[in-house]
Parts: C-alpha cells; structure tokens; sequence
C-alpha cells in the first residue's frame, strides 16, 4: 500500500521561556526554520520569547 | 481544723464540688497526719483493683462527669484541687502540642505533608523568578541572531 502523504504543514508549540509551562500551538509549512517570536505570558504578564518546542516522540 | 480561707472558698463553690472534695479531700489541705491515709486512697478518677478479688473495677467518676467535675472546677479556680485526670487542662495541653489538631502533622516539630504541587511551589515559583531575570538578556541574543535563525538551544 502506498504510504499516506505528508502533509504540507504542521501544528508546533510554542513554549514560554519564561518556565511557566505556558505555550501556544501555531502551524507552519513543514520545511520552514523553527518559530520563535515575543509573545504575551499572562502567567508572568510580561512580553517574554517563545520557542518552538523540539518535534517528535511525545 | 482547717484554715479560714479553706472554709471561705469552700462556701462559694457549688454543691457538686463541695459534696465531691468532702468525700474524697485533696492531700494539699489535709492536715499531716491524714496525708499518709489520702495518699494510699485509690483515685476516684482511675480504675483500681480490688485488695482481695483482684478484680478490676471502673473508676468511681466516669469519664463524662470526670470532665464536668474539671470544668466546673476550673470555672472557680480550684482545678488543682482534683485528682489526675486526662481531663485535666494540664493533660489536655500536653496532647493537644503532642498530636496538634486532629489533622495529622500539625504538633509540635511535626509537618502537614501537603499535595505534591504545595511542596514543589516554592521551587517553581523560585525557577520562574530566574528565568525572567535571565530574560533581557536571552532576548538581546536572540535579536542579535537574527530572531532565531541562528539559535540552537531550542527546548526540549
């Protein structure tokens, strides 16, 4: 049987660097560099740098 | 016979008290010779064993009224007065640090175990406070690298 085909984008998430398990999930095309963007924490209300979280095995 | 101030303080208790410290009077205001006597008493307030049977026989007071008698004696001041009893303050203060309320860890040197998240909230809170002040400075590295083209330590 033929494999399904990969879609061409993906859901990641974003976590607060802030470490307070904070994160937001955004979808981007699957070959894009990893996201990373200043984002709202409403844990620390400040403006702190999100990350995308490493990919697979969850 | 006794002092006067016995017979004053004797007058302003209430019956029960007075019928109770005549029939069973307290050694600190008996006179010498009767002490020996009282001592040898078996408290009205203890189970005791019969001299001859061996048998063991109920405390004359219950533990309810053993815990009106403190009460009411408290209430006119004359608590030292009455034999040893678990109802005693003194006694009930001196379980009340050993066990604390009824809720287990609240004596004396003794901790409530809490939920997990209660114990490790002071460690959390304390990484948080480290990572936002780490924060100016990983923000700074980041737009140095060009907003993430350049970063390599991405969380796990």
């Amino acid at each position: 049987m033929a494999k399904k085909a990969k879609s061409r984008t993906i859901a990641v998430r974003l976590v607060s660097m802030a470490l307070t398990g904070y994160y937001k999930t955004m979808i981007r095309p699957r070959t894009h560099r990893p996201l990373s963007m200043l984002k709202y924490d409403p844990v620390v209300r400040k403006k702190v740098l999100f990350l995308e979280q490493k990919r697979g095995g969850r | 016979m006794f002092p006067r101030h016995y017979i004053k303080l004797a007058e302003g208790l209430p019956p029960r008290l007075t019928r109770f410290f005549a029939r069973y009077p307290p050694q600190a205001i008996l006179p010498p010779k009767e002490q020996e006597a009282a001592a040898q008493a078996p408290s009205p307030f203890k189970p005791h064993k019969h001299p001859v049977t061996g048998k063991w026989h109920n405390p004359v007071f219950s533990l309810r009224r053993q815990a009106e008698l403190v009460k009411l004696a408290r209430q006119h001041g004359v608590e030292e007065l009455l034999p040893h009893t678990v109802k005693g303050t003194e006694e009930r203060i001196r379980r009340r640090v050993e066990n604390g309320l009824r809720v287990k860890g609240t004596g004396v040197g003794q901790r409530v175990k809490g939920k997990e998240s209660e114990r490790m909230l002071k460690a959390r809170l304390e990484k948080r406070r480290q990572a936002m002040l780490e924060m100016p400075k990983m923000i700074q590295t980041w737009k140095e690298r060009g907003h993430g083209r350049g970063w390599k330590k991405w969380p796990k």
